[in-house]
């Protein structure tokens, strides 16, 4: 199999091989959805070590329970519940004092942009700063609805909670960091 | 569907339908430097989201290597049967196999080769049981019929006692004959 051909398997068809025991077919699905997952768990973590270690314990788990899902469709909805989780769990188990020991999240390669451009990163910096005030729930419902643009109704699955608390926490989210970025006005 | 936030806003208005109407330019908001004031901060926080969602933090070069080690890793693991129990403990069939090979070599002109172990159908945690195909080399004239017997005995008892597992299949194949 080309490296093309594999580019242009679809998903359900990957997670049908996959099961079957093809693991080249599973390191495709990986390479297709790291970066998502990846991302998804630095924002909600805020550290790229626990991050990485999230994702590589996700995409091991999802490996073993291939079995339990019984559509292979729903694989990308089943990957951002399972890492939203696991990134809850290394939270909950996170000491209290260790949130001062936060990477300065990824501010990737020196950004050497000009006037405009600085600003914008500013604010971004600024926002990633404000995330780490909200609580880990409020942070992952935020993340996945304003960021990666999922549904309530998946996120409440993720979070484990209903739909309306769900929104509730995200009003609150949008309320709090609305205030911290006030100075940006 | 509004939803009632505790950022309530000194006109009565909250936060969230601030957000609901942001691009729409009511009379209230118009003229609410309140509701004002909440909007541009949403501007900005609108702003800097659609910034984050451009953003592209890239995993590190090798966490897909490190993925699929651990998946290769854990498939190699995978190739072992239940131990008595709660079925949580395991043992891999290599294991197995080498305590089965060492009973039957205890059988004076019997040399254990290949020993492949799987888990029976019926196998479950509590009651595990294997399947078994022994490939064995004996030695010429020194080896009788009831010598299979005694390496079938001692398999089956090996099984039991030294590792906890029901034998209910036992192929007994002689591979070689050496000479005596």
């Amino acid at each position: 199999m080309s490296v093309a051909e594999a580019a242009a398997l679809d998903d359900a068809t990957l997670v049908a091989r996959s099961r079957d025991g093809d693991m080249r077919a599973y390191e495709q699905l990986v390479r297709r959805y790291q970066g998502p997952m990846y991302r998804l768990a630095l924002r909600i973590v805020g550290s790229t070590g626990d991050a990485e270690d999230a994702v590589q314990d996700v995409f091991l788990t999802a490996w073993r329970r291939l079995g339990q899902l019984n559509d292979d469709r729903a694989f990308i909805g089943w990957l951002y519940r399972t890492t939203t989780n696991q990134c809850l769990n290394v939270l909950r188990k996170r000491k209290p004092h260790a949130d001062t020991e936060l990477d300065e999240h990824e501010s990737p390669a020196p950004r050497t942009r000009p006037d405009r451009a600085v600003e914008v990163n500013a604010q971004l910096d600024a926002l990633q700063a404000a995330l780490r005030g909200l609580t880990p729930e409020q942070r992952a419902c935020w993340v996945l609805r304003e960021v990666h643009g999922r549904s309530y109704d998946e996120i409440a699955e993720a979070i484990g909670t209903t739909q309306q608390s769900v929104r509730g926490r995200l009003a609150r989210a949008r309320a709090q960091l609305a205030e911290v970025m006030a100075p940006w006005r | 569907m509004a939803v009632t936030s505790d950022y309530v806003l000194p006109c009565g208005r909250d936060v969230e339908e601030v957000w609901e109407a942001i691009d729409l330019s009511g009379e209230h908001m118009r003229s609410c430097p309140h509701c004002g004031a909440v909007r541009e901060s949403l501007l900005v926080l609108r702003e800097a989201t659609a910034e984050m969602v451009r953003e592209e933090v890239e995993p590190p070069f090798d966490l897909v290597s490190r993925v699929m080690s651990a998946v290769r890793a854990d498939v190699r693991r995978s190739d072992v049967v239940p131990l008595p129990g709660d079925g949580l403990a395991r043992i891999s069939t290599r294991a197995v196999a080498a305590v089965l090979r060492y009973a039957a070599d205890g059988v004076d002109g019997v040399r254990a080769r290949g020993c492949r172990v799987v888990e029976a159908p019926e196998s479950t945690g509590m009651d595990p049981v294997i399947e078994v195909e022994l490939s064995i080399a004996i030695t010429a004239g020194q080896v009788t019929h009831q010598a299979y017997d005694e390496v079938r005995r001692r398999v089956l008892a090996a099984a039991s006692a030294r590792i906890g597992v029901r034998l209910a299949r036992l192929d007994l194949v002689v591979s070689d004959v050496l000479e005596g």
